[in-house]
């Protein structure tokens, strides 16, 4: 590794459940990120899904 | 705000090595002005062009101008180039023509962004198999044969048939409906994925079982399956709860489906357990497809260059999960291997703690706060209320008589200015309303527009520009919940918007400044439990930079790893272990208590303080976060000899012990026991993966030895299905048993005997075995100390309870206790070093902040009126409210606001109303209810 | 006879029943005017003094959703 200080930021390719979650917890630890998602909007195939398991909860 | 998000877009090229890369991003264009749109529908309602909805899986039509879905994020519309007959033929431009904020941009185009990041996680999914690749399963032939992602369509309320369960051929409900299992799974010979897709039993039941809700006591699912494999957290329960509902199950691999009628009713032909040919009808057939990379996820995983395996996941280690070949870049979800949705959010954490420890000497350069200019006291201000009726374009306005919405508002008492924005959300509206606010010294403001739940937020944001407490505002919601469901009425719209307004503003006079409230944190961690989930997330922390002190009950690191020879994909476990232990060991910010054990915790989210008894010492921790790592253990049992014959063993113990092999001649291998029965309803998830690969083991370097395994379903999840095929390659006999019929050891002058049942063969077996090892259960440490002393929850059978089942698999309800490894289930090494890193990852975003903002909208008790019954604390969820003994006085009760979500349940328990909730309070509650009729 | 409009105050979960309400009208689902709402943090916030206040006020019936 070089010695140069690293870049605060990360790039997160991927805006399903996944994407979010990891943007999520690196924006809250404190570093700058990019969500690149190649639809219109962040969701996928969760987002699709009528209701989870256990909780029946809605997917929204 | 620290996320910025790119929709339309993709990674075309990356350049640069870890801590420093440079990325291009193409980003299509969207022809609508995100600033501008405000999601009000009227393009889709005049665009002509229809097209098939790709989100309701091809069920239902959108239009060429579009929002994926209902609750889409960003709520902005976008143009389908390819469908929009402006781009096609050269006219139309409706969108553009009656777009109310002009957002509608037919001349953008496409442009590259070029980013400097440290770091990469790609977590590009997966694509749904597509059966139309194979005529036997006649997806595309008929119309009632229909993929899983379909069904879910249609059960959903947001579907195209609004939830309603009917047949594509003719709208008749189904009584009948079979799931056919592994469609495009664990089948090499048609669709080459060899794999278990892991996801689709679990799916199927849910589904049927759902459609059963939907379709009433008559409606009869059956599920035709090879292995069912329940093994998540409490799926077997879920499992067997929906065959008591009469959800059938059927071993058998349906061969051929044919349409019987013009109805479009369906025949499958199959063959029974016991090679009985049966020919049964039903009204539709569901296809449980698997799940593949999705093609651009492939194609961006090689943009990356990161290297892929045989079936295009990307490549990883199972001791190093989420780790790429590329340094840098890491991988997270089902571009990683089938995975279910908390697996997922596990393994995205992960990601996210591995990218946080590559870069934590750059932690918080890139990221800002928002300022706000100080706060004017309203204290002793009579309340001077400003009402801002929206239009939003023709959605409000064009229904309600908003002018006379205003009148009547400002004819309301302490109401002393009004106003009709087009936008209330828009910039330059905003804008006006901080001068409005500073001009007419408004003290408590009153939107009334669209729901507080999207545009709150924003509003808050707008009066703190003014100086004003974000609290000092209410909203009134008449679009959602007004005129877009009354527009057929303009005058009872226009009456219930005035009344909504009327109690907005009821309340608003009530409203009081709420101070924000901030804990400090201690930047240090609390890990309990010394194996590898334990210490994998000690590790991940301190490799963050934040201190961890490690409390081991027992005198040594490593648990029950210290057990296993290899991972299920054949890393060497024993130097992953030493190599770990090492790394702990000389770590200037990790410290390790060996022969201790938590005796006492009090505290909450970024103070918490722990008394440790390590051997006679007692330490008082000070940390801001714990991790429950306590793990588990495999159960004793009294089936089987075990305990009372030196040839049955469990577990590892023949790996541990290999003179005991060279001279057998028969190994039998039990599955499932005291799992999955009365006792413990849970699969132990990772016992199949064990035996098998034993018994390929064994065979390997003994292929004259017989090894017979003896299971109930095999649940080689995933890829760990590769296994199972080749243990039946190398000759390995599986016998399936069941609850009702289980084996039988006995002790005999010439050994042991193994009698089992043969479904295929409908015969009893008898095997002289030499050696029997059982996979016993796996059930967690004793852990109810800990679970005291946290108030964190544990399931019926002692696992750690976590706060969401799908989306908060590492997080315990209360804030900054987090759970991983086999304290919370049963799982694979991988599996555990992913769990605890995500652990680690979730702990990072409150380690990272010096304080952390809490909601303030606490409860608050009024202790001279409180009489220490204890029932908000008993009613409390998050343990938010606690007993002190008051000198004296005896108990009063006590809020802990950085425990306390705001839910409100103590106030109305409290008998003595000496609760109340802030910002919600009785009055003010009362204030609208009073104002409503 | 004058056909009778019952008057209904309906406390609705921020986080479920009132975030269906929004979604409904996103779906532009029509429905009768005659419901008010009264947005709380969670339906056990809803002390039955609420309920019996809302009686008194002159409403017909109370719904809490959540």
């Amino acid at each position: 590794m070089s010695n140069k200080t690293p870049v605060g930021s990360v790039l997160v390719v991927g805006g399903g459940i996944t994407g979010m979650q990891s943007a999520l917890d690196l924006a809250d630890a404190g570093y700058y990120v990019y969500l690149v998602e190649e639809s219109p909007a962040i969701g996928g195939a969760m987002a699709q899904l009528d209701k989870t398991f256990p909780t029946n909860d809605c997917s929204m | 705000m620290n996320i910025e998000l790119l929709t339309l877009s993709k990674v075309t090229s990356i350049s640069g090595d870890s801590g420093d890369f440079t990325v291009i991003i193409k980003q299509s264009p969207r022809f609508v002005d995100m600033e501008k749109c405000i999601a009000c529908g009227t393009c889709a309602e005049k665009c002509p062009a229809k097209t098939s909805d790709p989100f309701n899986e091809g069920l239902a039509k959108r239009k060429a101008i579009y929002v994926p879905y209902a609750q889409a994020v960003p709520l902005k519309y976008a143009i389908d180039k390819n469908r929009c007959i402006y781009f096609q033929k050269g006219k139309c431009r409706a969108c553009e023509k009656f777009c109310p904020t002009n957002a509608i941009k037919f001349d953008e185009t496409e442009k590259d962004i070029t980013l400097n990041v440290g770091s990469v996680i790609l977590t590009a999914g997966f694509t749904p198999f597509n059966p139309d690749r194979f005529d036997n399963y006649q997806h595309a032939k008929f119309p009632n044969v229909i993929t899983s992602m379909e069904f879910e369509r249609i059960l959903s309320a947001g579907g195209p048939f609004a939830g309603h369960v009917h047949r594509l051929s003719d709208g008749k409900e189904p009584k009948k409906i079979a799931w056919l299992q592994c469609v495009g799974s664990r089948d090499l010979n048609r669709c080459d994925n060899e794999y278990c897709s892991s996801v689709c039993c679990m799916y199927a039941i849910k589904e049927s079982v759902i459609a059963k809700e939907h379709l009433g006591p008559d409606f009869a699912p059956a599920i035709f399956f090879m292995d069912m494999r329940t093994h998540g957290k409490d799926f077997e329960k879920y499992y067997e709860r929906a065959k008591a509902q009469g959800v059938r199950f059927v071993r058998s691999r349906v061969h051929t489906i044919t349409e019987i009628d013009e109805t479009g009713t369906l025949n499958l032909v199959y063959a029974t357990d016991t090679g009985e040919r049966v020919s049964e009808d039903f009204d539709m057939v569901v296809l449980s497809v698997g799940m593949e990379p999705a093609a651009s996820a492939i194609e961006a995983a090689k943009t990356l260059g990161v290297e892929l395996n045989s079936y295009q996941f990307v490549k990883t280690s199972n001791i190093s999960p989420v780790a790429t070949s590329r340094k840098g870049i890491y991988v997270a979800g089902a571009l990683q291997g089938p995975k279910d949705i908390p697996q997922s959010v596990v393994e995205a954490s992960a990601a996210a703690c591995s990218a946080g420890i590559s870069l934590s000497a750059s932690r918080g350069t890139l990221v800002k706060d928002k300022q706000f200019p100080a706060e004017r006291s309203v204290q002793d201000e009579k309340p001077r209320i400003g009402v801002f009726v929206c239009n939003c374009g023709i959605n409000i306005g064009g229904i309600a008589d908003v002018p006379a919405v205003a009148a009547y508002a400002r004819g309301l008492g302490d109401v002393v200015y009004t106003e009709e924005p087009l936008f209330a959300c828009s910039q330059d509206a905003q804008d006006k309303m901080v001068e409005v606010i500073r001009e007419h010294r408004l003290n408590r403001i009153v939107v009334a527009a669209c729901t507080p739940r999207t545009h709150e937020p924003l509003f808050q944001e707008t009066i703190r520009n003014a100086g004003l407490n974000a609290y000092l505002f209410e909203m009134a919601n008449i679009r959602n919940q007004c005129t877009w469901v009354h527009s057929g009425d303009k005058e009872k719209a226009t009456e219930k918007a005035k009344d909504l307004v009327r109690m907005a503003i009821r309340r608003a006079m009530l409203l009081e400044p709420i101070p924000s409230l901030s804990v400090n944190v201690n930047k240090s961690a609390l890990v309990i439990g010394g194996g590898v989930a334990g210490m994998t997330a000690a590790l991940s922390l301190a490799d963050q930079g934040f201190s961890a002190t490690i409390v081991e009950r027992s005198g040594n690191l490593g648990g029950s790893a210290r057990d296993v020879h290899a991972t299920w994909s054949g890393e060497d476990v024993q130097q992953f272990l030493k190599d770990l232990i090492d790394r702990i060991n000389q770590h200037p910010l990790i410290t390790v208590l060996t022969w201790a054990q938590v005796v006492d915790a009090s505290g909450f989210v970024g103070n918490f303080e722990t008394r440790v008894q390590a051997g006679e010492k007692t330490h008082i921790l000070q940390h801001g976060i714990a991790i429950m790592a306590t793990g588990g253990q495999a159960a004793v049992t009294d089936e089987y000899l075990f305990g009372k014959h030196p040839a049955v063993t469990r577990w590892h113990d023949l790996e541990n012990n290999p003179e005991k092999l060279t001279d057998a001649g028969s190994v039998v291998f039990i599955q499932c026991v005291g799992s999955r029965d009365d006792k413990r309803p849970y699969c132990s998830r990772v016992c199949c993966t064990t035996s098998v690969s034993q018994a390929i083991a064994i065979k390997e370097k003994q292929p004259d030895t017989d090894v017979f395994i003896l299971y109930r379903d095999i649940r080689t999840f995933g890829e760990r299905e590769v296994l199972y095929k080749k243990a039946r390659e190398k000759g390995v006999i599986f016998i399936r048993y069941s609850l009702e019929s289980k084996p039988v050891v006995t002790e005999t002058p010439d050994g042991l005997h193994v009698r089992v049942f043969d479904p295929i063969l409908q015969k009893e077996l008898l095997i002289h075995a030499d050696l029997v090892n059982l996979a016993t259960a796996i059930e967690p440490s004793p852990n109810a100390d800990i679970a005291a002393f946290y108030k964190v929850p544990v399931n019926a059978e002692n696992f750690f309870m976590e706060a969401h089942a799908k989306l908060r698999p590492v997080d315990f309800a209360s804030d900054g206790l987090f759970v991983c490894g086999l304290a919370h289930y049963p799982k694979s090494l991988d599996e555990s070093i992913a769990q605890a890193m995500a652990a680690a990852g979730r702990a990072a975003t409150v380690l990272a902040r010096e304080t952390i903002q809490i909601s303030p909208l606490v409860s608050q008790v009024n202790r001279d009126m409180c009489i220490g019954c204890g029932l908000c604390t008993e009613v409390c969820p998050f343990g938010a409210i606690i007993q002190e003994d008051v000198d004296g006085k005896g108990f009063k009760a006590k809020n802990i606001s950085a425990s306390c979500k705001g839910c409100g349940l103590c106030a109305s328990s409290c008998p003595k109303k000496a609760i109340d909730m802030l910002h919600f309070r009785d009055d003010q509650i009362v204030a609208a209810v009073c104002a409503a009729v | 006879m004058e056909q009778v409009e019952p008057k209904i105050v309906a406390f609705l979960c921020n986080w479920c029943a009132y975030a269906g309400a929004d979604l409904a009208g996103v779906s532009r689902i029509q429905h009768p005017s005659n419901m008010r709402t009264v947005r709380v943090m969670c339906s056990g916030r809803v002390d039955p003094i609420f309920i019996v206040q809302a009686l008194k006020s002159g409403c017909d019936g109370v719904l809490v959703a959540g």
